[in-house]
């Protein structure tokens, strides 16, 4: 016990230089009313706890009074989300789904999430963050009297962590969780990150990795001479345009999320693009896929709705590729994928999304790739030329100002 | 064609004076006492006419010499694998199962309680001493030599009348072997009543002449006095005998044994325990014949006793005269010549059941034939017409009161003595007919409970074996135990961690350990193939069950639904028992040895009727077994989450754990009952008493457990 006050200082002092660096986030001195304090809580953290003790409250309560305790959880599907047409973003519903104690099929995920609940609390008070894969062992163990384990894999895991973020409508990283981070960034852009001073120009080869968490209290602008963001789909096209340089010859920051962007870089683009007023345009495959990745950019996903206000970005483009592309750049047809059922089928869903239904462009861009009856990846450009992408290709989009909307 | 025939009987004039030669003939008998080398030089010069006579090598008269009769004796001595001795084990299980049948039908015919003494003895060098004794009437002196001595002698050939025996060869073929195999003659006593002596014989059949040969008291046996000078001297020729009733024969407050039979019998045999085993045999005859007590003694020295469950004899088969459509043309020929009656109609309504003078006038019209025409004159083409007749005339079927059933209470209490279950079910099917034979099909099923292989002691297994032949272990343990497939016994061995291929005669004492605790612990159940036990006439089938009716509509049975697994086109699998009983006047037998009964469309439909019968029963046990595990496991996927919940909340909130999981826990125990009384798929409210209907056991496991443990 000794020991603890010691390490409990030294985390202190941490929080406190991340707050202190975001001035929206005030340090709550005495936080001794905590009773047993790991570590100073923040504000914010206050509130994430008080809503963890209420739901594990309405289980006491529930108890108590002999009832069947439950748990009204947000439905996280596409029959729960509407279109706000003037915000340009999907919101979440009101639908929830009840989670109750005392039923077969939903026991045990109602346990998971009580136990998410509590794991979260201890990574609370101890002022600590994992990844969620680091949520799932510190949560997994036999269930005594059983061979049963609490999470067979992390996919059980994942699903329920979203559960209690929607239900207790606190971002994950209020949870103090993270995700694998995934996506790289350069270009003319100078940031803190808790603490160090990063200079995206001089990142070489490899980029700055940006962080699952992207929250002021880890990451503050401090110099941007950047004109715009491109975000291209993955690694590959984003590797092509650093060697290229492109960012240095068009000043701007170059992105990518390895695919579908994972929240970390959904929220530094939206952050971007909301406090340095950079236009956001995305380079993505011509694909179901490729226009999905940028619906989620662009309005928010589906699963993730509750958090669209502070990732979606309504005003990004959609620069390429484009159906048209086969023909306008005269590709060759070796590079063209067939279309298979799963992607027709796919491409219509998406058609038929509120927030591109009654969009003319998308609507002639996506019947044009079912007519054309293949698809295209950024990387086909390849045949042309190695850097036809980085020198002709986008700077000619950019210049004409040809996008989708 | 012709000229053939007639050079024929010119040669066969011509060997009449010439005698042929060639080997053939010269190791039969002479043909004629003229039989020259020179003569048949002579015959030889002519080359044509030698390779005729080469082409032919006997002649009618030299054939008619060694054409005589065959004795029945003889036939079945050579033939002794149609009776069921083809091999020394089974021998070994024909003798004592011919014994047993005949006392039991004995028994049962005079009205006595049957008690039956199986005393099966090494006498080394393969060698096995059976001896059979029963309580029954006894048998008359005069009758002893031909009823153990001669083949096809009994009462029940030419009678139709419920009985194990039929043919009257069984048991005198029994001493023919014996008396073959080890020259030692068949030992017969019999006691007809207290006062009475015992009459003792030693017969041998002369196979010959199939007629017994007495060996003892000069051709006229002996007779043994009643009272203790009696046994003295039974005790100085080594005579056996049980004088006292019950386990115990040194118990003198015992019942004394006032009549009855002992027949001893030595033979080239083998003694084997497992499947078709002698064991097998009596245990199977204590199930269909709960009103008998039997005492087994094995050759290993251990004693077996089966009580009877019952003191009430079963109902006394009536005997019937045969039905009119089960009656063949041939027959209806020979018994129009043997009858005494004078006409037509008379013969009819005597001769048959169910005959009466109208059926018998409606048969006649259809013949074309005159009621009062006498049975002399009526020829052959009319014979044809009148069997015509009888199978175009709607007779009504044959009374069925000839036939004793064992009774569904009665199979119930017979399979729950001997088979260990939790449900037992038993169905008996209103009697029907076949070509004219009144038939009875019984089914009873036990569910559940261990096998034979799982209640095996150490000791037992340890003799087995060292006993067996058979080369792997996985054999071993797949032909040993009923129940015990290829699936059963590899999850056996590896359980034991012991190698497939090891013999079972070579392992060591650790390894036997192994494999007995891993025969107790792995659950056999589930790769179990259902174990069915046939009968016919109360006697138990134990060959060929691929052969028989009864198997046959086991397998064409959807056992499905019943709640049983079952692949296409075998078994089903289950720690099952079935036994399925057919009872008739005559069972048609495939073969003499009367191991398969033979399927006339009749039987099937019965037997499938039965056995549906019961596993509707199984079904409903098993459903309801089901749901009720269902709510336990449902009570417990709850237990086993409270504690988590509570644990979880008490460190989100600081609550009181234990105070917040019995909270819970309450809820939880109120939701699970509430559960219980829930509805079913259909939206009723479940019943919690099962109805099954009359004629159902269902035994608390841990009571089949004790049961068990006290075996």
């Amino acid at each position: 016990m000794a020991k603890k006050p010691v390490k409990t200082r030294s985390k202190n002092s941490k929080v406190k230089k991340a707050s202190n660096s975001a001035p929206s986030k005030k340090v709550v001195a005495g936080s001794s009313k905590v009773k047993r304090p790991k570590a100073r809580v923040s504000t914010k953290d206050r509130k994430t706890l008080g809503e963890l003790v209420s739901m594990a409250d309405q289980v006491v309560l529930a108890a108590r009074r002999k009832r069947d305790p439950h748990l009204d959880i947000p439905t996280r599907s596409l029959s729960n989300v509407k279109f706000n047409r003037r915000k340009r973003f999907i919101e979440m519903g009101k639908n929830t789904n009840r989670r109750l104690l005392f039923n077969l099929s939903q026991a045990k995920s109602y346990m998971q999430t009580m136990l998410v609940g509590s794991g979260c609390k201890q990574l609370i008070e101890q002022g600590k963050n994992t990844s969620i894969r680091g949520l799932y062992y510190m949560l997994k163990h036999t269930i005594d009297g059983t061979k049963e384990n609490t999470f067979e894999e992390q996919s059980e895991c994942d699903p329920v962590i979203e559960d209690v973020e929607v239900l207790l409508g606190s971002l994950r990283e209020e949870l103090h969780l993270y995700a694998d981070k995934r996506g790289e960034m350069v270009g003319n852009l100078t940031l803190e990150d808790n603490g160090d001073l990063i200079d995206c120009a001089r990142m070489g080869s490899g980029g700055y990795g940006i962080p699952s968490i992207v929250e002021p209290n880890v990451i503050n602008f401090k110099k941007c001479t950047a004109k715009f963001v491109l975000h291209v789909e993955k690694g590959t096209v984003w590797q092509r345009f650093n060697e290229d340089k492109f960012w240095k010859k068009h000043n701007c920051i170059l992105t990518h999320g390895a695919g579908q962007p994972p929240r970390g870089v959904r929220r530094l683009l939206n952050r971007m693009h909301n406090e340095l007023n950079l236009p956001i345009f995305c380079l993505l495959d011509n694909d179901p896929w490729g226009y999905y990745i940028y619906s989620v950019i662009k309005q928010g996903s589906i699963n993730l709705a509750y958090e669209s206000q502070r990732m979606a970005i309504p005003k990004a483009r959609f620069i390429g590729l484009r159906s048209k592309d086969y023909e306008r750049c005269g590709l060759s047809p070796s590079v063209r994928i067939d279309l298979n059922e799963n992607d027709r089928k796919r491409a219509r869903q998406i058609m038929g999304y509120p927030w591109f239904e009654h969009k003319k462009a998308w609507q002639k861009e996506i019947n044009l790739m079912l007519k054309n009856d293949f698809k295209l990846e950024v990387e086909a450009l390849i045949s042309k030329d190695i850097s036809y992408v980085t020198e002709q290709y986008v700077p000619d989009r950019l210049a004409d100002g040809d996008w989708l909307d | 064609m012709a000229k053939v025939k007639a050079k024929r009987k010119k040669n066969s004039a011509s060997t009449s004076r010439v005698a042929t030669n060639g080997a053939v003939r010269k190791k039969k008998r002479k043909t004629s006492s003229n039989n020259g080398s020179a003569s048949a030089a002579s015959s030889n010069t002519n080359g044509a006419s030698a390779r005729k006579r080469s082409s032919r090598r006997a002649t009618a008269q030299s054939m008619a010499a060694s054409q005589r009769d065959i004795s029945v004796s003889e036939f079945f001595a050579k033939n002794r694998h149609l009776l069921g001795f083809d091999n020394p084990r089974k021998a070994l299980l024909t003798t004592i199962k011919e014994a047993v049948d005949n006392s039991l039908d004995a028994c049962e015919e005079a009205g006595i309680l049957p008690e039956i003494w199986v005393h099966v003895e090494a006498t080394g060098n393969n060698r096995y001493k059976a001896g059979v004794q029963d309580n029954g009437p006894g048998i008359l002196k005069k009758q002893i030599p031909l009823i153990f001595g001669k083949l096809l002698y009994g009462s029940k050939f030419h009678r139709l009348r419920m009985s194990r025996g039929q043919q009257g060869i069984g048991i005198s073929a029994a001493g023919m072997y014996g008396v073959l195999t080890t020259g030692k003659p068949v030992k017969i006593s019999s006691k007809t009543s207290k006062r009475k002596p015992i009459h003792y014989y030693e017969i041998q059949i002369d196979t010959k002449n199939n007629k017994p040969e007495i060996l003892n008291g000069r051709g006229n046996g002996a007779d043994i006095p009643a009272g203790p000078k009696g046994e003295t001297w039974m005790t100085k020729h080594g005579v056996e005998w049980v004088s006292r009733s019950g386990d115990d024969p040194e118990d003198t407050t015992a019942k004394e044994v006032v009549s009855g039979t002992r027949v001893t019998i030595e033979l080239e045999a083998k003694y084997q325990r497992g499947r078709g085993s002698v064991d097998e045999y009596l245990e199977q005859t204590a199930i269909a014949n709960p009103h008998v007590t039997l005492h087994y003694l094995d050759p290993d020295g251990g004693s077996h006793h089966y009580k009877r469950s019952t003191e009430t004899l079963p109902d006394e088969p009536k005997e019937i005269k045969p039905h009119p459509y089960g009656v063949e043309l041939g027959r209806l020929l020979a018994l129009l010549k043997a009858t005494d009656a004078g006409t037509l109609s008379q013969f009819l309504t005597s001769s048959f059941s169910r005959v009466s003078p109208a059926v018998a006038k409606k048969i006649c019209a259809a013949a074309g034939l005159k009621v009062r025409s006498s049975t002399r004159k009526i020829g052959r083409g009319e014979v044809d017409r009148l069997y015509e007749a009888i199978q175009g005339t709607k007779i009504s079927a044959p009374k069925t009161d000839c036939i004793a059933p064992i009774g569904e209470e009665l199979l119930l209490k017979g399979l729950h003595q001997v088979v260990p279950g939790e449900f037992y079910a038993a169905a008996t099917r209103p009697p029907n007919v076949y070509r004219g034979n009144p038939f009875q099909i019984e089914v009873a099923l036990a569910y559940g409970g261990t096998t034979a292989a799982q209640r095996i002691t150490r000791e037992t297994l340890n003799e087995l074996l060292t006993e067996t032949d058979l080369r792997t272990l996985r054999q071993f343990l797949i032909h040993t135990f009923d129940g015990i497939g290829s699936e059963a016994s590899e999850r056996i061995l590896k359980e034991a961690d012991l190698g497939n291929r090891l013999s079972p005669g070579k392992i060591a004492g650790k390894q036997i350990d192994a494999l007995h605790d891993a025969m107790r612990n792995v659950n056999i159940g589930e790769g179990q193939t259902m174990n069915v036990l046939r009968y016919a006439n109360r006697v138990p089938l134990q060959f060929q069950p691929a052969a028989c009716a009864i198997t046959q509509s086991i397998l064409n049975t959807n056992w499905r639904p019943y709640g049983l697994s079952q692949s296409r086109g075998s078994l089903p699998s289950g720690p099952v028992t079935v036994m399925i009983h057919m009872a008739s006047v005559w069972v048609p037998f495939t073969s003499e040895s009367k191991e398969a009964v033979a399927s006339y469309p009749e039987i099937q439909k019965e037997l499938r009727l039965g056995l549906q019968a019961v596993g509707r029963k199984l079904g409903m046990y098993l459903r309801r077994r089901i749901r009720v595990r269902q709510e336990g496991e449902r009570r417990n996927i709850f237990l086993r989450y409270l504690g988590e919940v509570a644990s979880a909340v008490s460190e989100i909130n600081r609550a009181n754990r234990q105070d917040l999981y019995d909270q819970l826990l309450k809820i939880a125990t109120k939701k699970t009952a509430e559960a219980d009384v829930k509805l079913d798929s259909r939206g009723r409210p479940v019943e919690e008493e099962l109805d099954l209907g009359k004629n159902v056991l269902i035994v608390d496991p841990n009571q089949v457990a004790d049961q068990l443990s006290a075996k």
